[in-house]
């Protein structure tokens, strides 16, 4: 294990000691006194002044009640901090906050704890990768952060391991290796903890791998339940594969998910099915492209509910499925709403997985209507062998990954957005693990009605329509962060972060150009009276690799990773 | 020079050359010394075209020494092991549908005919006479293996000292050499952008 302890002992120990005296009376005194992060706290993640986790709360808004940074202020905004990182892949973790400690990682895996008022590295974990190829890691050796609990950091690998560290001193108290690296499986989410579990997902739906869900016991490691995403023949949905192809079926896991307490629900999405080329695998491919409704003791299957049947498109159902309320067509809901990469706005009763309606956000063909709540997909645009297709989106999706946030107080979701079609056609393949299992050969290309590659637009709950929308000539591949504040804050691609007006989408603010495009999503929290704002900079992941047409348009882009953090002036 | 996976893999080639008729010559160096030869899968010239090929449409994500970027490294020990078990075969198949990955199969297959003879000579294979093809290049069952550094062919570093390919080549010599050459210009961003 190497853990780089950057300050010499003695200076830590006289650090923490200055910052006890100078913290006060608030209490949160660096290392000596790390708040523990019990599961109440968790619960109530919403209005605690950290940032506990992946989207802050359970429900997975990234809505933060903070109000010292608004509308009226955010144009004084200025940095604070900053922190850069050599390594030249894309940085995609929400930073996360406990107390005075800020919680980032890096590509391959790197973890660093940072005082979150002064920006001062307190310690730092590399993972140590020898003999690791990277082999099966599609878009990028990218880590999307942590999650807390107790006292303890949990971070999941790109050689699948989850580690726990102790958040003071950065050492390793547990690791679990759930797959051995490079044979199809990676992990890139940030871990979830729930009821003294974490709960991590397996990437891989690219190479053949069977994916899974994984539940372990937070405090020792210790493997507890196992969702495997591709049932096998006679468990439930086993019999919509062809025999035996659910051994390879994809199905990955690679968005961390959310929770609802009053159904006492574990919501988690589920990617492609492997090999891409559908012709190969007749049936529905039950669970990919699915939302599923988990018991979160045992991960039990409720109910699920498909996105894309029978995905030929590579339409990877994981981006987070965020909890809230909505009013459609004079009825009330307990909702799950969800930007699906098929381009479709999805809205789900959470209650009993029945679809309250879905709207497309973007120019969407593959998948054409929907009948009796089900999505129906144009079959004239499925791929074959030889027989080329062009449709929309393209696989990299009406969005991708990056997270949309859900404010209560506009009733909107912010969706970051891209307009791309594909070309799309069935070639040879065969499983090896450790190479792709696609079957298909592409380009990601213009829609040809919308030639921004991508927005930042808001939807508005009740209806599944945009209420406003902000065009950017490049592609928009950064989260989405919305305050009581009513500021929507969100990164764009040349390296500014923004602050729209939450009702208008007006442009209040942009932070001067940072040294690299920005993939991560920003977090918010307050220390000692004082809102601060946190953003990765750091350009990478899916876009510079699969993009296609939209490859040229970001190769200028500045590499490297960078923390900011503001504040007002 | 020590070969840690030849034997088993020049026999394993060795059948097979017989077996699919595939025209394999040998590099006739280490047999007398109890070393089993790599096959001469291509020749020289070819592996010198692939070079450009990488240059030009591969080197940014894997590396302007192979040595892996946001893609794996494409050669050495971890890319070309027993673990892994490639065959040349897997790997051009694969290479020839799959990249470059913002535009799979958009090369000709000169292209990656070529640009798989480079990643043989990196990775230690001798070249020959016999021009590696797409077919032979399609069914080798030759075993991928790192057979250690790769030649390093005679060029001049750039008047200057740039941080092209050609300098990085002669540096490199029987590995991978760090260098100073940043991936992208640092500072502000290029003015196309602002
Ligand atoms: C824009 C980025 C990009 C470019 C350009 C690119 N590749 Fe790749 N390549 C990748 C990524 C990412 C992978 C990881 C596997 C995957 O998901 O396909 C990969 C995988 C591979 C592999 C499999 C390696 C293994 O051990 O599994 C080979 C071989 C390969 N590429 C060859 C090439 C060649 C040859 C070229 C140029 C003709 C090229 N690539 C261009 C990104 C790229």
């Amino acid at each position: 294990m190497t853990i780089i302890h950057v300050l010499p002992r003695s200076a830590r120990v006289m650090l923490a000691a200055s910052l006890l005296v100078a913290s006060g009376s608030c209490g949160m005194a660096l290392a000596a006194g790390y708040p523990q992060v019990t599961g109440a706290r968790l619960a109530a993640a919403a209005s605690d002044n950290g940032w506990l986790m992946f989207r802050r709360d359970y429900a997975g808004n990234s809505f933060a009640p903070f109000t010292q940074i608004n509308a009226h202020n955010v144009q004084n905004l200025h940095e604070v901090w900053s922190y850069r990182s050599t390594l030249k892949q894309g940085y995609e973790a929400t930073p996360i906050v406990n107390g005075r400690y800020l919680f980032i990682t890096t590509p391959k895996d790197h973890l660093i704890a940072l005082d979150a008022v002064t920006g001062k590295v307190l310690w730092k974990y590399v993972r140590p990768m020898q003999g690791v190829g990277f082999k099966t890691v599609c878009c990028d050796v990218v880590n999307r952060g942590v999650a807390l609990y107790g006292d303890d950091v949990y971070m999941a690998t790109l050689d699948n391991y989850v580690v726990a560290l102790n958040a003071t001193t950065g050492k390793v108290v547990w690791q679990r290796q759930l797959k051995p690296a490079d044979v199809g499986y990676a992990m890139t989410l940030a871990p979830m903890v729930l009821k003294g579990m974490v709960i991590v997902g397996e990437s891989g739906g690219e190479y053949g791998a069977r994916d899974f869900i994984q539940a372990l016991n937070a405090k020792t490691g210790a493997l507890l339940w196992r969702r495997w995403s591709t049932p096998a023949p006679g468990h439930p949905g086993g019999n919509t594969w062809p025999k035996g192809m659910y051994a390879h079926g994809g199905g990955s896991a690679w968005i961390t998910g959310t929770y609802d307490p009053t159904t006492d629900t574990l919501f988690w999405g589920v990617g492609n099915p492997a090999p891409w080329l559908a012709k190969l695998r007749p049936g529905l491919n039950l669970f990919t492209d699915s939302l599923l409704a988990l018991h979160p003791r045992t991960g039990k299957i409720k109910w699920y509910y498909q996105y894309t049947p029978h995905d030929s498109w590579d339409y990877d159902g994981v981006n987070t499925p965020v909890i809230t309320t909505l009013r459609y067509h004079g009825r009330q809901y307990r909702a799950i709403v969800h930007a699906d990469r098929n381009g479709w706005f999805y809205a789900i009763n959470r209650v009993n997985g029945k679809l309250i309606y879905a709207r497309p956000f973007t120019r969407a063909t593959s998948v054409a209507g929907f009948k009796n709540g089900l999505p129906y997909t144009n079959n004239a645009l499925r791929p074959a062998m030889n027989k080329q297709v062009f449709t929309c989106p393209s696989f990299l999706g009406g969005k991708n990954w990056w997270p949309i946030s859900v404010d209560p107080m506009t009733h909107m979701a912010y969706v970051p957005t891209i307009h791309t079609c594909m070309t799309m056609k069935g070639v040879p393949t065969f499983y090896h693990p450790g190479l792709p299992y696609l079957g298909e050969s592409f380009e990601v290309v213009h829609d040809p009605a919308d030639h921004h590659w991508g927005a930042l637009q808001a939807i508005n709950l009740d209806t599944g329509r945009a209420a406003w929308n902000h065009e950017s000539d490049l592609p928009w591949d950064a989260g989405a962060m919305s305050t009581a504040g009513g500021v929507v804050f969100s990164g764009s691609a040349r390296g500014h972060l923004y602050a729209f007006d939450a009702r208008t989408g007006q442009v209040l603010w942009r932070s001067p150009q940072l040294s690299s495009g920005i993939i991560a999503p920003p977090s918010t929290y307050v220390v000692d009276g004082k809102q601060y704002v946190a953003i990765l900079a750091g350009w990478g992941g899916g876009t510079p690799i699969w993009g296609g047409k939209m490859v040229p348009a970001v190769k200028q882009i500045p590499r490297g990773g960078h923390l900011y953090v503001f504040a007002l002036r | 020079m020590s070969l840690p996976c030849g034997n088993r893999g020049a026999r394993v080639g060795g059948r097979f050359a017989v077996l699919l008729g595939v025209a394999l010559s040998f590099a006739a160096l280490g047999l007398q010394r109890g070393e089993a030869a790599v096959p001469a899968l291509y020749t020289a010239a070819q592996a010198r075209s692939g070079e450009r090929v990488y240059e030009h449409h591969c080197a940014s994500c894997h590396g302007k020494q192979e040595q892996g970027l946001v893609g794996p490294a494409l050669r050495g020990p971890i890319f070309a092991s027993v673990k892994a078990n490639y065959t040349v075969r897997d790997i051009f198949l694969f290479l020839s549908v799959n990249m470059p990955a913002p535009a799979p199969g958009s090369l000709s297959p000169l292209q990656y005919v070529d640009v798989m003879s480079f990643l043989l000579r990196q990775n230690g294979f001798p070249a020959g006479t016999v021009r590696l093809t797409a077919t032979t290049a399609g069914s080798s069952a030759v075993p991928l293996r790192y057979h250690g550094g790769a030649p390093a062919p005679a060029v001049r570093a750039p008047a200057g000292g740039g941080c092209g390919r050609q300098a990085v080549r002669s540096a490199a010599g029987a590995g991978p050499a760090p260098r100073h050459c940043p991936a992208t210009p640092g500072g502000p961003m290029p003015r196309a952008l602002r």
